[in-house]
């Protein structure tokens, strides 16, 4: 009874700050997505439940909900509040269309930045803005920016790179699909890829604290590594884009200064 | 290989922006043909956003779509026809997720068409359903969704209808998203007196509601 209260109690917190997606509309998908990795796990039926939230906020208030055992969540996410959450990642995921990993891109307009001093008095915008850790020491790590280097957060990428293109003082950091994307856009002409990221993963399934018995979250770990080999699993992968997990391959983060 | 996904957790981009129809009074059954289908695929569209069975979703988005091909097959560049498929298009949109991105592009189609043959048809509806679309769509490269856009399609309809408050809160909407917090603001609050000098209806209470809201976050 005990073990039964504590499976019922398991949820996973989906979180992708930036990226498209309202939790209502989501739920069903991730809903799937539990079932699924539940089954693969060898947990009993409707031990994991499975909530969204497109915000950094909302993913942060119910990851501090004690129910909440495991995140799946961004890189970005992870190197941003990673330490403070006490996250231990548990599976890789592997991105249909994308992989495992994935480069960051930076993008300014074509002449304007020669490299990382002249992004003295810009202002980053990304996705990924609302992980400064993430976008100063790990996405440009090889690129020590101006310490007066502005880091916002959009969702709006279009809207940025038109401003990139006319010469605003900002310049936009892409994910590996952005990016593959730039030249589809009209004014691809005036935009240049001025520095890329290393291969760095694209989200984790990560397990929150202790809030996880180790014997619970090897069996999670398990499941989650099965899970794109069997066909039954492939619809609920699918629906997320995903095709798999792998073990958790991290690349060393210097830390901040 | 298209990309499709920058992040895993794109793909739980499913699609908010359902196209709000005009609501017409379910006793008023219009004569026409034309406008009788158009009257039908705006009551699936209802249920549809107040249905939370997928499964039903798409049934009813099925239903849509017969009813605007019958729709285009009568008269191809009308406007309820037109404005008709591209609700329709927007309930498969929200059915099959996966093929967003897609439904959407068509859906927008649809409703320059619709916009070029009756600009003001559903109260400026090509427009302002434009709009929404195009603020609530996922944006590039994942999808149609473009700010910017969005913004100008919800002056358009603003300009149009001025003093009907869904134009009015697209405006709104629109102007948030793109960093005008004070001009939304201002259209949050215009449409709140726009929608006051109104008869008190079911759709006059959520515009009012949808106003307080969006002046509680602004």
């Amino acid at each position: 009874m005990g073990t039964l209260l504590m499976a019922a109690m398991t949820t996973l917190v989906f979180c992708a700050p930036g990226y498209p997606g309202g939790a209502g509309d989501a739920q069903p998908y991730v809903d799937q997505f539990a079932a699924v990795t539940a089954a693969s796990a060898g947990w009993p039926a409707g031990s994991l439940a499975a909530v969204y939230d497109p915000t950094e906020p909302g993913g942060l208030s119910k990851l501090a909900s004690a129910d909440a055992a495991l995140a799946f969540v961004p890189f970005a996410f992870f190197v941003q509040h990673g330490t403070e959450l006490h996250l231990t990642p548990l599976a890789q995921a592997d991105v249909t269309g994308v992989g495992l990993q994935e480069r960051w891109t930076l993008v300014a307009k074509v002449g304007a930045v020669t490299g990382p001093g002249s992004l003295s008095g810009y202002t980053i915008l990304s996705v990924a803005g609302y992980a400064p850790d993430f976008v100063r020491h790990v996405a440009l790590a090889a690129w020590p920016l101006p310490p007066d280097v502005k880091i916002e957060s959009t969702g709006q990428i279009l809207s940025a790179l038109r401003r990139v293109a006319a010469g605003e003082h900002v310049v936009a950091l892409l994910d590996q699909t952005q990016a593959a994307a730039l030249p589809t856009l009209p004014f691809a002409a005036d935009l240049k890829a001025v520095v890329q990221s290393a291969p760095l993963p694209v989200a984790l399934v990560a397990v929150v604290g202790t809030r996880l018995p180790a014997a619970r979250a090897r069996a999670l770990q398990a499941g989650l590594l099965k899970m794109g080999h069997a066909p039954a699993d492939a619809d609920a992968l699918g629906q997320l884009h995903l095709k798999g997990f792998v073990m958790p391959q991290l690349p060393k983060v210097s830390s901040a200064p | 290989m298209k990309q499709r996904s920058g992040a895993v957790l794109v793909a739980l981009m499913v699609v908010g922006c359902a196209a709000p129809t005009r609501r017409v009074p379910p006793q008023q059954i219009p004569a026409d043909p034309v406008e009788n289908l158009a009257a039908a695929i705006e009551a699936d569209a209802k249920r549809s956003d107040r249905e939370t069975d997928s499964k039903v979703r798409g049934e009813l988005a099925a239903e849509a779509g017969q009813k605007a091909d019958a729709c285009i097959a009568r008269e191809p560049q009308a406007a309820p026809c037109l404005y008709g498929r591209a609700v329709a298009l927007g309930l498969e949109a929200r059915a099959h997720p996966v093929r967003a991105g897609e439904l959407l592009s068509t859906m927008l189609g649809s409703l320059a068409s619709a916009e070029a043959a009756d600009p003001t048809y559903d109260q400026a509806g090509p427009a302002r359903v434009r709009a929404l679309v195009l603020l609530r769509a996922p944006g590039w490269p994942l999808g149609p969704g473009d700010a910017d856009a969005g913004l100008l399609a919800a002056r358009r309809a603003a300009t149009l209808r001025p003093q009907y408050p869904p134009n009015l809160l697209a405006l709104a909407e629109a102007l948030a998203k793109t960093g005008d917090a004070a001009g939304a603001r201002e259209s949050y609050q215009r449409a709140t007196s726009a929608a006051q000098a109104l008869p008190d209806t079911e759709d006059r209470g959520d515009w009012l509601r949808e106003a307080d809201e969006g002046l509680r976050r602004h």
